[in-house]
């Protein structure tokens, strides 16, 4: 899948012939009776299904990728893979700097935490040491725009405001590589405009991977788009191109 | 085993964090608060008094001193082991989105308890005077048997919460063998009291050589001889050896099962 790129820097990010096999097991056996009956019956209930069937890509710094596919076909474990959640069953797998994820926002705060305790805790989890988290709370707090809410437990947050809150804690990891999942949902249009234009800064600097399932997003902001369909690249290079072959590949699946 | 230093030392700001958490949350809505860490020892050790000490009339004197220099740190260890079985199970949701070294989580459930079983300590510290029971020079030797204890219920922890992520029955069976480990351990009696055709048998429960130095220091004021020392230095180190090697061969495919 070269894509021919006369370049003497490395790749900020290497999939070599990447597979991820996950084994399907129709009723997990989640206590020791169901592991007895079922080694007494001598039937195994799973079955082995590959989300990425060899993938291999590289990605350089700023380039803006569009990772476009059908449900299923293996995109959100291609992200996943990158922010290290899930080690590949083979290939390999190179990526260089820190990497962020806006894909779940607010993943580990706590509901009783407040906002303030969560920026902290986040921040670890997230990669960021404790001195590091304060120089930077004042940004946040800025950023996320939650108020006098910010010593009250998250519990009492709407939704809108977690998400703000973890948008702004994830851009302060300052990543090499950022990972974006359909992030144009974030809070209303003025905030969406605000985390838009942050993302365009950073495009310009640092590499993103972005998953998404609008056509028009991609085109608008990727300088490249890869085309995932059941668990191989079928496509790789221009937005257009790509898109172009996605939506041949959607008519063809709709017809079948 | 390096590799586990290296990455609790690169993690140790989350795992301070996630055990401050851990007590911040176990005591929040309660109206006593962190109250209820001095409490609960103080109170399990007037139940277990009256019934040993009075009803059965066990002749051991200043028996809620004897019993409380080692039912401290067994709960210490029970609670490690109570919270960590649970610690990469109720963790799942968040594995699954980021990374996180996943020793961090049986980590941080047995540190909470460690900077629990401190608050624990002020009861027995304040009880002692009133019962004008002295307090012995050789206090200073419990950073030893508390190490011991530590490294072991870190082993422990490390096993269950694997184990539970696979069998979620362990967390159930979990709490019938703590009964039974605490009765079986030399908590609420001293292997005197058991026939010595029996001790052969008490000598093979880990717990002995793990609580001994507590009691020894605190009640009897005494120095446990090298032997013990080493005994409960080796449980602890054995025990992380082997609850650590067997987390550290499954931790990569945990995130498929949580």
């Amino acid at each position: 899948m070269s894509r021919g790129r006369a370049t003497s820097r490395p790749a900020r990010l290497r999939f070599e012939n990447v597979v991820q096999r996950f084994r399907i097991i129709r009723e997990r056996p989640d206590t020791i009776r169901e592991v007895f009956a079922r080694v007494f019956r001598h039937s195994s209930h799973y079955h082995d299904f590959e989300a990425l069937k060899g993938v291999s890509f590289e990605i350089f710094d700023g380039e803006m990728v569009g990772i476009v596919g059908r449900n299923g076909s293996g995109k959100s474990t291609t992200l996943k893979i990158i922010a290290g959640v899930y080690r590949p069953t083979s290939g390999a797998v190179k990526v260089s700097g820190k990497v962020a994820a806006l894909i779940e926002l607010g993943a580990g705060f706590h509901p009783d935490l407040t906002g303030r305790e969560n920026i902290v805790l986040n921040g670890l989890m997230i990669g960021l040491s404790k001195r590091e988290i304060r120089a930077r709370e004042e940004r946040i707090l800025d950023f996320a725009e939650l108020g006098e809410f910010i010593d009250s437990p998250i519990k009492q947050y709407s939704s809108g405001m977690i998400l703000r809150l973890g948008f702004s804690i994830a851009m302060e990891v300052d990543p090499d590589i950022l990972l974006v999942d359909e992030i144009l949902a974030v809070g209303d249009a003025a905030f969406q405009q605000k985390c838009l234009a942050r993302i365009d800064e950073f495009r310009r600097r640092k590499t993103i991977v972005y998953v998404s399932h609008s056509a028009a997003s991609v085109r608008e902001l990727c300088t490249r788009a890869l085309l995932l369909h059941e668990g191989t690249l079928v496509a790789d290079g221009s937005p257009d191109l790509v898109l172009a072959e996605y939506s041949e590949l959607l008519q063809h699946a709709v017809v079948s | 085993m390096r590799s586990l230093i290296s990455e609790l030392v690169r993690n140790r700001e989350l795992i301070w964090a996630l055990a401050l958490k851990e007590l911040r949350v176990r005591y929040k809505r309660s109206a006593l608060g962190f109250l209820w860490a001095l409490l609960n020892p103080l109170l399990m050790m007037l139940i277990l008094t009256a019934v040993f000490s009075t009803l059965m009339r066990v002749q051991i004197d200043h028996y809620s001193i004897f019993l409380l220099s080692v039912l401290l740190p067994w709960t210490l260890f029970s609670q490690s082991l109570a919270y960590g079985v649970e610690s990469i199970v109720g963790n799942g949701e968040l594995l699954k989105k980021i990374y996180i070294a996943k020793s961090v989580f049986p980590t941080a459930a047995v540190l909470s308890n460690v900077i629990n079983f401190f608050f624990s300590l002020i009861p027995l510290i304040i009880l002692m005077p009133l019962m004008r029971f002295p307090f012995h020079w050789t206090w200073i030797y419990l950073p030893v048997p508390l190490l011991g204890l530590v490294l072991f219920a870190l082993g422990c922890s490390f096993f269950l919460a694997m184990a539970n992520v696979f069998f979620r029955d362990v967390a159930h069976i979990l709490q019938v063998i703590l009964s039974a480990w605490f009765y079986v351990s030399p908590i609420i009696y001293s292997l005197d009291f058991v026939p010595a055709r029996y001790r052969f048998f008490f000598r093979l429960n880990p717990m002995l050589y793990l609580l001994n130095g507590f009691r020894l220091a605190i009640y009897y004021g005494l120095l446990p001889s090298l032997q013990s020392a080493v005994a409960s230095l080796g449980c602890g180190v054995l025990g992380l050896v082997l609850g650590y090697s067997i987390f550290r061969r499954y931790q990569d495919t945990l995130v498929f099962y949580v």
